[in-house]
């Protein structure tokens, strides 16, 4: 196990270097310049020139990408072109805020959706089975802006029993996390459901019911379990998925997360904050996967971890 | 089924505990809510995050800078539209025979927030930071034509020669040349007077938090949460008096529509139409806003640009072609509900030597048409637009209706939408095709207006390529000529002869500004520039 | 047993395909849907009278009436005439992107999952790559790089989508990689490109349809998402994504206008995953009872 893990561990550091290098060369290409764009409408050539020289911007391209390299594996990656703050403390400071839309997104989608797949499955074909199937449909076809704009309108301008946008205390974080979640709920319900149904259909559950169990500890004692393998495995990649993309629900909700720093960074040609922000929502993506298949290795014992 | 009894019975054992748990929190926010309610709060959004209070490292934001510094002299509103340079942190000023050197009077007795009294020495220390190479300030033009500034930025000196400290209470500023709009220029937010006690040690990390503030205004810094709000609180020992409002909050909010949500909502007090320029039908004929719109004039010209580099709009008969060939009067009414008025020059009205008999430019496709043929496109041309994508979506809208009207002169629009930054990299080299702004006053002075235009640098920066200097000599004589009267004639006679002649741009119109208030705000003054940065000193909440 | 699997004739697969449609009513509607959306994207010019490009001022936001039965939108152009244009952009920003991206994917799969040893780490570890990079953010930096226009849209969509394809068909190159039948067309001397395309990849096709209708209604909404965040379609092209972003400022004023196409988005998507789903049942083995 324990060589399983550190050989991944191993192999994500050339896809980190790898992607680092994608997206230095990219901005790099794409036309912009940041100190312009903090001057804006006061532009003074001058002044661009000479604070590009002291940020060492013209420097050639493979120069300012080992420099940064040399940084980052010091564990620093340097200051923000636009905020002139460090990109560590930066990102240290936002990923709070991610952390808390998503872990409530994630769960939002478990409580609501390991239940709606569970009875779905048992009541199967019925009403209760169609509304939980819609719901979990309408999750996944809806664009986050769109369902994030409508309840917005809905919630707290109509009605106004919720903020706007913003972050402070645990209202802010209902509606974000429940247009965050609602996909994922919606994944999560059918899948458990489409598990479940398959795990029913087994001979040995046959069996057991042929011999007269009871339904209920039938489904709760062996089903559930096997069913719950698969969803389990993917509620790791999920999280690390939902602290990954909250990019539009941190823009339309106006939540100061890693998303939003990584849209604005390169909106703002800020190249270390970019890298900054990217690089740690890889990190994250990465160790989900890892904790999916360690996970999914210790509940089955018969799959073997290569 | 059975399952649902399953899940009801566990669940009813374990709501009394979260049902009082609820109750008690409610509670706790009754109370909290009640102890703030005799406070005087004023809630802004702001769209886009100052990143630094530090106003020598920032071009565009203002809104902290306003409220947290004073000035030598301040620019105030006396009446909409109007306003007047009155004495700010400097009581008195007298200006040499030559124009070249400023004494200032520093008012006695004004204190920073950290309790130090205000000397000429933190003058001299705010201006010659500016210029001090290792601050990398990007506001460095207002202190350009100081003696000794190019010295200093190029790290030869240690010090500006033109800042002297004559006594405790004066300083002593010398031009390298007559520069009229000098005065008007220290009354500009980048020109905000810092405490060198409080600065120095601080290095490039002042400004960064509320803790790294410190200036002699109204407000104090309290709270900063960067990209989600500023908090601000009264000054107690204001040396003009407390505040009204004891607590100031800006809500950095980047999108229009959030904003317009969280206004509805109640959630801020002030609504700056200009980022919703479509919806001010919607708040005239509100039964529950109408009343609450506030309005004012503002000196700011909405105009097209000619890059003079690309072709089709190096011949100047396409340029006049072009200025025919646009329905202002119908993109006023219809685009903006006709509060406004047109505009044919570079001034707009409210500016210093603003001149209302400019020849009118009237829309004639016809001619327009007849003027292409003449430059030699007699099947019309093709030109494009450049706009900036996902900011403001107005400029966009006005774009589209741009592109159908001139259809009918000849002239082929293509609209490229580019990201931000390309926009501004590629206007800075001079390569940006047409593209429409508004430029508000920063200072009332009509060398604002043409010098960042039809200077040198500036009208290569914007994309203009006016380059010709006949045009640069009578902008540096505007600059230095002393005698007002001679100086409103040089400029109306450039004025005629840059948009007359020339053709250099399509001025469109100008425009009040129109703002939307909670009730709560009893007294609120639009500023005389059109600016969406103001101080909130004299504005009043209940 | 294993000769019949192996070979997967289309014909069967059809008859499959036809046996789950019939039972499975929501999988056919979605392709009645579908089918209504490509007739409605070929006639479009014909089932309107209104042109979806010129410009009203005096029509503008108009409420939903006899003559406009979406309304106007803000430059006084019929929504639904623009809708109806704009589905001619939904399907192919629905199909482009994923048909590129699928074969990118099924190409590098099926070379990886075949070759083995260092052709298929390296192609895995650039799928690790772009899977672990966040899709949103690579797919804008690519416009940023390209440059806003449709076919860079297409080109963004493909960038990120492929590796998921990838991994997919892997798998499936890998699990028949041993069966007898290929060992037997190597014993031959078939040769390995024929041995991948004729042999090899119409076992992957039941994957791979499930995969194309399911990338679809994916696309659309990269789209979507990518015009909300001022890197998608260019004005005036009436994408859907556009038209919802340009009508965000005119909620209270005129909301059909950012409600209308987020509806027939909805629609599309949904209509395209009932589709995807009844292929599934279909063609998964598990699924049959």
């Amino acid at each position: 196990m324990k060589r399983f893990i550190l050989k991944r561990l191993l192999i994500s550091i050339p896809i980190l270097i790898g992607i680092t290098v994608i997206i230095f060369f990219m901005l790099n290409v794409v036309p912009g310049d940041p100190v312009a764009l903090m001057m804006k409408e006061h532009i003074s050539v001058d002044v661009v020139a000479r604070v590009r020289a002291q940020m060492h911007l013209d420097d050639p391209a493979i120069v300012r990408y080992f420099r940064f390299l040399g940084g980052a594996l010091h564990g620093d990656l340097g200051e923000s072109y636009k905020l002139n703050r460090p990109v560590t403390s930066l990102i240290l400071h936002a990923f709070p805020n991610t952390l808390v839309l998503a872990l409530w997104a994630a769960l939002f989608a478990w409580v609501v959706g390991i239940p709606a797949g569970i009875l779905s499955a048992v009541k199967k074909y019925s009403l209760p089975d169609n509304l939980f199937m819609g719901f979990s449909l309408l999750g996944v076809s809806m664009p986050i802006f769109w369902s994030a704009l409508l309840f917005q309108w809905g919630f707290a301008v109509r009605l106004g029993w919720l903020p706007v946008a913003g972050f402070g205390g645990w209202k802010f974080v209902i509606m974000p996390a429940i247009v965050l979640g609602w996909s994922s709920a919606g994944i999560i319900a059918r899948l458990t459901r489409s598990s479940l149904l398959e795990v029913m259909g087994n001979d040995y559950i046959r069996t057991a019911r042929a011999k007269g169990l009871h339904e209920l500890p039938v489904i709760f004692g062996h089903a559930l379990k096997n069913a719950l393998l698969p969803v389990v495995t993917v509620m790791a990649i999920q999280v690390a998925g939902l602290l990954a993309g909250a990019v539009v629900t941190e823009s339309v909700f106006n939540i100061p997360g890693v998303g939003r720093i990584a849209v604005d960074a390169i909106q703002a040609r800020d190249m270390p904050l970019l890298q900054g922000a990217v690089l740690f929502e890889t990190v994250l993506v990465i160790l989900g996967n890892l904790a999916a298949d360690i996970l999914y290795a210790f509940i089955d014992p018969r799959i073997k971890v290569s | 089924m059975d399952t649902g009894l399953i899940f009801q019975r566990t669940h009813a054992r374990k709501r009394w505990p979260a049902m009082l748990l609820s109750l008690g929190v409610i509670l706790a926010g009754a109370c909290a809510v009640g102890a703030g309610a005799a406070e005087k709060v004023l809630t802004m959004a702001y769209n886009e995050e100052p990143q630094t209070s530090d106003m020598q490292m920032n071009t565009n934001d203002y809104m902290i800078p306003l409220n947290v510094y004073d000035r030598l002299i301040e620019c105030v509103t006396t009446a909409p539209g109007k306003s007047a340079l009155v004495p700010g942190l400097a009581t008195k000023w007298e200006v040499s025979k030559d124009g070249k050197v400023y004494t200032f009077h520093l008012r006695k007795g004004v204190k920073f927030q950290n309790g130090e009294e205000l000397t000429a020495k933190d003058v001299v220390y705010t201006f010659d930071r500016m210029l001090d190479p290792a601050t990398k300030a990007l506001n460095t033009d207002i202190l350009d034509f100081v003696a000794g500034a190019p010295e200093r930025m190029a790290g030869k000196a240690p010090g500006t020669s033109g800042l002297k400290e004559l006594d405790k209470y004066t300083v002593q500023i010398t031009l390298e040349n007559a520069f009229v709009p000098f005065l008007a220029i220290m009354a500009s937010p980048q020109a905000s007077i810092l405490n060198e006690k409080f600065t120095r040690p601080l290095g490039g990390k002042y400004g960064q938090t509320a803790e790294s503030t410190c200036g002699t205004g109204a407000f104090m810094m309290k709270e900063w949460v960067l990209n989600d709000h500023h908090t601000l609180v009264a000054n107690p020992g204001y040396w003009r008096g407390r505040p009204q409002i004891d607590r100031f909050v800006l809500k950095i909010v980047k999108d229009a529509e959030t904003m317009r949500l969280l206004f509805e909502a109640g959630e801020i007090d002030l609504f700056d139409c200009d980022f919703a320029v479509s919806q001010i039908p919607y708040f005239t004929a509100s039964p529950k806003w109408s009343k609450q719109i506030v309005s004012g004039p503002r000196a700011g010209i909405y105009y097209y640009s000619f890059n003079q580099k690309l072709k089709p709009f190096d011949d100047v008969r396409v340029r006049k072609a072009f200025q025919m060939a646009i329905d202002r009067r119908q993109i006023l009414e219809k685009m903006y509900y006709n509060q406004g008025q047109l505009e044919n020059g570079i001034l707009p009205v409210g500016l210093i030597d603003y001149n209302p008999a400019q020849p009118k430019i009237e829309y004639n496709p016809a001619m327009a048409k007849q003027l292409l043929a003449q430059a030699g496109y007699p099947n019309g041309v093709d030109m494009e637009i450049a706009t900036i994508a996902g900011k403001g979506p107005q400029w966009q809208k006005m774009g589209e209706i741009v592109q159908a009207m001139v259809m009918k002169s000849g002239f082929r629009v293509k609209l490229a939408q580019m990201d931000e930054a390309a926009f501004f990299a590629t206007r800075k080299e001079g390569k940006l095709p047409m593209y429409s702004n508004v430029w508000s006053a920063d200072f009332n002075d009509p060398d604002n207006f043409f010098y960042t235009f039809f200077g040198p640098k500036g009208t290569v920066a914007r994309s203009f390529n006016n380059l010709d200097p006949a045009v640069y000599a009578a902008l540096d004589q505007g600059r230095s000529e002393t005698n007002l009267a001679k100086r409103a004639k040089l400029y109306n006679d450039l004025e005629k002869k840059l948009i007359v002649d020339q053709a250099v741009w399509v001025p469109m119109f100008s425009m009040k500004h129109l703002y939307v208030v909670q009730p709560k705000v009893k007294k609120f003054v639009v500023p005389w520039n059109g600016w969406s940065d103001f101080p909130i000193y004299d504005a009043r909440v209940q | 047993m294993e000769e019949a699997e192996a070979k997967a004739p289309p014909a069967s697969l059809l008859k499959d395909i036809v046996t789950a449609y019939r039972r499975n009513r929501l999988a056919t509607l979605g392709a009645a849907v579908v089918v209504t959306l490509v007739l409605m994207a070929m006639f479009a010019p014909m089932l309107s009278p209104y042109d979806p490009f010129e410009i009203d001022l005096d029509l503008m936001t108009q409420a939903p009436s006899h003559a406009h039965w979406l309304g106007t939108d803000q430059f006084g152009r019929d929504l639904l005439t623009r809708i109806m244009f704009g589905t001619r952009i939904s399907l192919w920003i629905g199909i482009v992107p994923t048909v590129l991206s699928m074969a990118l994917g099924t190409a590098l799969g099926l070379i990886g999952g075949f070759y083995g040893g260092w052709i298929d780490t390296a192609i895995m570890r650039l799928c690790d790559m772009v899977l672990a990079f966040p899709s949103l953010l690579l797919a804008m930096v690519v416009m940023y790089t390209l440059g806003a226009s449709l076919v860079n849209i297409f080109i963004a969509l493909a960038v990120v989508g492929w590796a998921g394809t990838a991994r997919v068909v892997r798998a499936q190159v890998l699990s028949l990689r041993e069966k007898e039948f290929v060992e037997a067309a190597r014993a031959i001397g078939v040769r390995n490109r024929v041995i991948m395309v004729r042999h090899i990849l119409p076992n992957c096709l039941p994957a791979l349809i499930v995969l194309f209708t399911l990338g679809i209604p994916g696309a659309i909404m990269s789209e979507a998402t990518l015009s909300f965040l001022g890197v998608g379609a260019q004005p005036p092209t009436p994408s859907w994504g556009l038209i919802i972003t340009s009508g965000k400022e005119y909620l209270f004023s005129a909301p059909w206008i950012a409600i209308a196409p987020g509806v027939f988005i909805l629609i599309t998507v949904l209509a395209f995953n009932f589709m995807g789903d009844g292929f599934r049942d279909a063609l998964d083995p598990h699924m049959k009872q």
